[in-house]
């Protein structure tokens, strides 16, 4: 097993390596900050001095090694829009996305258990058309459009839902709905597909024979067999929720990790974003090593296969 | 593999299930937000929301629309106000000026006003505002704005008098002044500051970066209290969001807003101080050539684009600035749409050699007025028509800036710019020094003789200051061409009837949350 978590770890450590490399030369292909944090008037001598005060005018290989040694000792930089610490600020921020990300998670997955599990149960049925409707609209529907149509129904129409913003529980509403759309509709086609393969295999014919009711067919043999493909695909849904909060975020307002990558970006915030890049990055490594042991847990052939 | 067999399923499935639990109680329990949105309802509260966080709250950035929005006679005050309706200068935290010398003007200060921190405000005060805004080291965006980073020299008379000195005779001085913003002598004079202090109606409560920004009532205003003790300012980048949050009652007011953005009734538009237009970069073939830059000034649908584009809200433009400003040529009438005499002019310049086929770059801002990508569009349609061969690019804030603002993108080739220019300051000196002078901030091209005739008008005052303004402004597509005006915009406002607000053409720069009260209906 620990042989098996060593082996994803060193090479999950690649990407992570690579995306460091890769958020530092792009934030830099966003352009110069000078011209955003110096008046279109300042001279040429205010821009050498802003430049030299952050850095900015030494080689690109310079910056980079900076960059890293600072990253060993913990020192991710100052923001040159607040002045604050980087790392502060995507700390701040990442809970708010954590929380968004969790929660949407939980509920994809409790509700795609249960629709899943009732579609394949009854093919046909009112829950595997509703399956069949939620994993088109989760392949067809953009985010944006999703929220947007959202807010003016249950917002402005109905009256029932706030905006935006994050006070109170029912703000949590509209962007988790938001955001579940794409992982309740795959989640539940992988539930589905799976659980129908489950529920022909013949050890649940074995389990009908000796007198096991349906929901003790379904909770007890079935799921648990369908489960490892569906926490395969949750997994990724979940990389894909933390990394790709951002249009949530951005138009509810929601302080997290992507709202703030998209601010740094705007602002050309270099410190801030690859400090928020980092920590999600970090994240998302952690999350698959999590991952990875959940799948070595449930099917001991993964675990085997990879310390052969 | 040990550990998974010791474990039965039902175990691992309650252990999984009360982790979950667990997890949603603290997640359902704990906020994002440090506040709720019932403490922010209160009556005395006022709820904005703006399409962007301010990036600073420095005073001398405050010709920043996003920073001058919230700090601009809020927070901060100048010694002299300009009316955004009648234009008319008007005393501020300066009671009176003049000019005692051609290049020298005096202001009296009023007596009795005190900063937010309850420090006195004197003309020592005054001529440290005026100082800072020129110190060069702290690059204020006001600076070279306004000023254009002229050497000025700053006295302090007597308690009450500041003198200021010009290296030649300004006849709008006062008019610039109204932009500095008055800082206590205590304010770091080598720093930006994050959280200013101000002689106006309100002060910074909390700045919560990212989330929002609050304000609250001076209790050392000198002026009578406003009617809102507090203001909280958010933001959400999509129209149709800040509209929606009107209508939803979570915010009493929401600016910048496109016609399609939903406020409905609660909806206001106004003439703001915008105007389109198109800069032609005339330094590069074929825009070189005055018949080409003509012939893509005579291809733009105005009315259409006014019309089916901006729902209305807007007039076709004759040049860059707008009504109410000093110099407004009210006698220029818009180029008119014909395709057949643009194309014309096309012809007989591709027969004298102009490389009309080259291409074009047609360089736009996402999200810089509401439908500009059509609006963008429309106008590729009309130039290929003519036959022209032109390539749309659609850029942020930040990469367009390159191609707005000196220094320019080396070897660009031929752009024709998408611009929206603002003349907060009501003259257009300010218009001209930035977008018509040969090598103003924002301009590409333009001629010796041009130039000279700019300096002359701008050298006067009164009538003959309007006349020459005027005949500057009209000379430029004749004698220029530099720029192929589309339309004067307007704004929609989204205001809840709760509040009672005016929005006038300075709104989009200055919003003065004072001038806001209750409603009459809510009084009642």
């Amino acid at each position: 097993m620990f042989t098996f978590l060593r082996r994803r770890m060193y090479t999950s450590l690649i990407p992570l390596i690579i995306v460091l490399f890769g958020v530092f030369f792009m934030a830099r292909l966003t352009g110069d900050p000078t011209n955003l944090y110096l008046p279109v008037s300042a001279t040429p001598d205010q821009r050498a001095e802003f430049a030299a005060a952050h850095g900015l005018d030494k080689p690109i290989w310079q910056q980079m090694f900076d960059y890293f040694s600072g990253v060993i000792h913990l020192d991710f930089g100052e923001s040159l829009k607040t002045g604050q610490e980087a790392a502060g600020m995507a700390l701040k921020a990442f809970p708010a996305t954590l929380q968004l990300a969790f929660v949407t998670l939980l509920l994809s997955i409790i509700g795609s258990v249960i629709i899943g599990c009732w579609a394949a149960y009854r093919p046909n049925s009112l829950a595997d058309r509703f399956s069949s409707l939620l994993s088109m609209t989760a392949a067809s529907v953009p985010d944006f459009w999703f929220a947007i149509t959202g807010i003016w129904v249950f917002a402005v129409v109905l009256g029932w839902l706030p905006t935006s913003g994050t006070g109170g529980v029912l703000a949590w509403v509209l962007p988790i709905a938001t955001l579940m759309i794409r992982p309740l509709g795959v989640l539940t086609q992988v539930v589905r597909g799976a659980m129908v393969s489950a529920l022909s295999a013949p050890y649940v014919k074995v389990a009908r024979s000796k007198g096991a009711g349906d929901l003790r067919v379904v909770s007890h043999h079935a799921l648990r067999n369908a489960a490892a493909p569906a926490l395969t695909v949750a997994g990724d849904l979940a990389v894909g929720l933390i990394n790709g909060a951002v249009v949530v975020e951005a138009i509810f307002g929601w302080p997290g990790i992507g709202k703030l990558m998209i601010d740094s970006i705007l602002q050309r915030d270099f410190a801030v974003l690859q400090a928020a890049v980092l920590l999600t990055a970090v994240s998302i490594f952690i999350l698959n090593i999590v991952i990875d042991a959940g799948l070595a847990l449930l099917d001991p052939r993964v675990r085997d296969k990879a310390t052969v | 593999m040990q550990i998974a067999s010791l474990r039965s399923p039902r175990r691992r499935l309650s252990g999984a299930l009360a982790v979950s639990a667990a997890a949603m109680l603290a997640v359902s329990g704990c906020s994002v937000a440090n506040t709720t949105q019932g403490e922010s309802a209160s009556p005395d509260t006022l709820r904005i929301v703006l399409p962007q966080e301010p990036p600073t709250l420095e005073p001398c950035d405050a010709s920043l629309t996003a920073t001058g929005v919230v700090v601009r006679s809020n927070i901060t005050e100048p010694l002299i106000e300009r009316d955004p309706n009648s234009g008319d200068l008007q005393p501020k935290l300066a009671s009176s000026w003049k000019q005692v010398e051609p290049n020298v003007w005096r202001f009296t200060t009023v007596s009795g006003v005190k900063f937010s921190n309850g420090a006195t405000f004197d003309a020592e005060d005054a001529a440290f505002s005026i100082k800072r805004t020129f110190n060069g080291a702290i690059g204020c965006d006001v600076n070279g704005y306004v000023f254009d980073d002229s050497k000025t020299d700053v006295n302090v008379v007597d308690p009450n008098t500041v003198e200021v000195r010009t290296e030649k005779p300004d006849p709008i001085l006062p008019l610039r002044l109204s932009f500095i913003e008055m800082v206590p002598r205590t304010t770091d004079a080598d720093a930006k500051v994050r959280e200013p202090i101000g002689t106006g109606p309100y002060m910074v409560d909390f700045w919560d970066s990212g989330q929002r920004i609050a304000l609250k009532a001076n209790p050392n205003y000198h002026g009578a209290a406003p009617q809102y003790s507090r203001a909280i300012y958010q933001w959400r980048a999509e129209g149709s969001v800040r509209a929606a949050m009107v209508t939803n009652d979570e915010a009493d007011l929401a600016t910048s807003l496109g016609p399609e953005d939903g406020a409905g009734d609660l909806g206001t538009a106004y003439v703001n101080n915008e105007t389109t237009a198109l800069r032609m970069q005339a330094t590069d073939a074929p825009l070189d050539d005055i018949r080409v830059r003509e012939a893509i000034d005579y291809s733009i649908n105005r009315d259409g684009v006014v019309k089916a584009l901006f729902q209305g809200l807007g007039k076709p433009a004759a040049e860059l600035v707008g009504k109410g400003i000093v110099g407004y040529n009210d006698q220029l009438t818009p180029t008119p749409y014909d395709l057949g005499h643009a194309k014309k002019l096309i012809d007989e310049a591709r027969a004298d050699g102009v490389p009309v086929d080259r291409t074009i770059r047609l360089i736009g801002r996402t999200g810089q007025f509401p439908k500009i990508n059509e609006t963008i569009e429309a106008i590729q349609f009309s130039l290929s028509k003519i036959g022209l061969n032109v390539k749309i690019e659609m850029m942020d804030t930040s990469g367009q800036m390159q191609y707005q603002t000196r220094p320019f993108v080396p070897g660009s080739g031929p752009v024709l710019l998408m611009i929206m220019h603002g003349n907060q300051a009501g003259d257009t000196q300010f218009t001209l020094d930035q977008y018509m002078l040969s090598d103003g901030y924002q301009s590409t091209y333009g001629t010796a003789a041009y130039d000279k005739e700019i300096v002359a008008a701008e050298a006067l005052t009164g009538e003959a200051r309007q006349d020459a303004l005027a005949k500057v402004l009209a000379d430029e597509p004749t004698k220029i061409r530099q720029y192929a005006y589309i339309a004067h915009m307007e704004a929609v406002l989204a205001k809840s009837n709760k509040v009672d607000y005016q929005p006038n053409s300075a709104t989009g720069d200055e919003m003065r949350l004072a001038e806001m009260t209750h409603a009459t209906s809510q009084n009642d």
